[in-house]
């Protein structure tokens, strides 16, 4: 019996022993490439330490087009941010307090994204968009009706997970015994109860928009991604520095809200199902 | 009366926005594409359909069913015990909260910066591959490559792992302790506990994962991409390919029909996740 638990355990220790290599050694590899000049085939023990800078880091930061690829970046989050709020939060407090019925089908729209992945919608948008509103897709901006689309599943849920705890239909009867108007309700009232919601929402946007490679590259607009793979084939050791530094950044911020949100007891859906 | 107007009126001018967002940005372009799948200037023909699943093309099916269907288990198995072991701590404990939240960034974590690390560890250049090389392991002679088919499992792993622990966590926090012990009191042992009453309550939420995962990675490409410096055979991209315009003219409806039979792979996934769903919250809710 005893035999038996040591047998579970050193198999459980040595499965978080190898997760814990598997997640951490590929990002300490790109650290060190990034950061250490010395090519691995020269690397001995002897100058492991040798040759250490931060100057890609610094190269990358200081180049201006990875500013203007910034900006594009920072200004798609901004508005992806902005969209989604106007189209969801409406609707949703809407279905909640008055049309329960329509929740199946706005729930059922806001799975079409994991359907339609990122290839296939350029193909469509190529066949809709691309003749009838060029002017349209030729902004690089146009990306975050797109990207607030694609972040439906995730956003819709922790919206409508929210508004589910504060028992809204409750709150509406109040307001409206009290002469409230619904849009006068959903500002004042709601809204300010949302606030988590609203949180998690725009930091799973910022985290994905500031990682979007593929639909963004194959509609040829320079975001941040896209411009970090070009900058790689000319400048490895930035382009690797990069990406590193925005790794950890996501995971910092993340790590942040999420310990926020724990001691509240609640957690950040990440599944949009 | 007034209320009900009023309702409606309410009703319309909150629903537009959502309405114009989706159907504007993800419906009409999609059902743009089964359309023209299936009406050329020659009428109604099936034929670009019976190209698609057929030849190279249904080589590239094959690979990328074969490449989610393996990472998924793979990712899936490793993330269940994953759950099971960090389910035994405590909800307060550090490790807990930061393994989720781990979790939470590397399943998102993909593309061209994944691809990089693990090409920094495991590529020809890698210190991996340079260290094991030095101890007399040659990993390119043993037959692996970043950019094989188990090379790519291995990287696409990174990402399903972490997303496979997500989904089960909640469900595991949801069994109550009070089972296993109502269980044991009456003679069960730990794995006829598990055998007879946890496995087959958390089946749903299991397949429901395993989905996902497949999902997942179906619709993944940038990883592959930049692992195989673009020569991977998955239907996306092929996709990409026949959209950057590599392929003989005239070929555009295999394109679209390419998009919709991957649409139709991913909608049936997809609906069985949500009857799966529903079989979950059933006994959730109680």
């Amino acid at each position: 019996m005893n035999l038996k638990k040591l047998i579970f355990n050193a198999i459980a220790v040595s499965f978080a022993a190898m997760l814990m290599a598997y997640f951490f050694f590929p990002l300490l590899t790109m650290g060190r490439f990034a950061f250490q000049v010395t090519p691995v085939i020269f690397l001995t023990w002897d100058n492991l330490l040798a040759d250490w800078n931060f100057d890609s880091l610094v190269r990358g930061f200081t180049n201006p087009r990875v500013h203007q690829s910034a900006a594009i970046t920072a200004g798609l989050t901004v508005l992806t941010i902005a969209i989604t709020f106007v189209a969801l939060l409406p609707i949703a407090i809407y279905a909640e307090t008055m049309a329960p019925k329509l929740k199946p089908i706005i729930s059922a729209i806001t799975l079409l994204p994991w359907i339609v992945p990122p290839v296939a919608l350029v193909v469509g948008v190529a066949a809709t968009f691309r003749p009838l509103a060029p002017w349209f897709l030729n902004n690089p901006l146009s990306l975050s009706f797109f990207y607030a689309v694609w972040m439906l599943p995730f956003t819709y849920r922790a919206i409508e997970g929210q508004l589910r705890m504060i028992d809204v239909r409750t709150l509406m009867e109040a307001a409206q015994s009290l002469g409230a108007s619904w849009f006068k309700f959903a500002f004042a009232i709601v809204l300010p109860n949302l606030r988590n919601a609203l949180a998690v929402s725009s930091l799973l946007i910022i985290a994905a928009v500031t990682g979007e490679y593929t639909f963004a590259a194959l509609m040829l607009k320079q975001s941040f991604p896209v411009y970090l793979i070009d900058l790689q084939s000319e400048d490895v050791r930035a382009g690797y520095a990069l990406s590193l530094a925005v790794i950890f950044l996501t995971a910092l911020l993340l790590t942040y809200v999420s310990l926020r949100l724990n001691k509240r007891g609640q957690t950040i859906k990440m599944i949009g199902v | 009366m007034k209320n009900l107007t009023n309702k409606y009126t309410v009703g319309a001018i909150a629903s537009i926005p959502f309405f114009l967002l989706t159907g504007i940005f993800m419906i009409w372009p999609a059902l743009t594409i089964v359309f023209k799948t299936f009406i050329t200037e020659e009428g109604l023909r099936f034929d670009s359909i019976g190209r698609a699943i057929t030849g190279t093309y249904q080589d590239s099916f094959w690979l990328s069913i074969q490449l989610s269907f393996v990472s998924a288990v793979i990712g899936g198995i490793a993330g269940l015990y994953l759950a099971l072991l960090v389910g035994r701590l405590k909800p307060t404990s550090r490790i807990r909260i930061l393994t989720q939240s781990w979790s939470a960034v590397a399943s998102q974590m993909g593309g061209v910066p994944l691809a990089f690390a693990f090409l920094s560890l495991l590529g020809t250049q890698g210190l991996l591959t340079r260290i094991l090389n030095d101890l007399g392991l040659n990993i390119m002679d043993a037959g692996f490559s970043l950019s094989s088919f188990w090379g790519w499992v291995v990287v696409y792993c990174y990402f399903q792992i972490p997303l496979m622990f997500l989904i089960v966590s909640p469900a595991m926090s949801a069994m109550k302790p009070a089972w296993l012990e109502g269980a044991t009191s009456l003679g069960a042992s730990t794995a006829v506990y598990w055998r007879r009453i946890g496995f087959p309550i958390l089946s749903p939420v299991l397949l429901t994962g395993l989905l996902l995962l497949f999902v997942n990675s179906f619709s993944a490409y940038a990883t592959v991409y930049a692992l195989s410096s673009g020569a991977g055979q998955l239907v996306p991209l092929q996709i990409r390919f026949i959209l950057q315009g590599n392929v003989i003219t005239g070929q555009a409806d295999l394109g679209y029909a390419l998009v919709t039979v991957s649409m139709a792979l991913l909608l049936v996934a997809m609906v069985s996740i949500t009857l799966l769903q529903r079989k979950f919250a059933r006994w959730a809710d109680k």
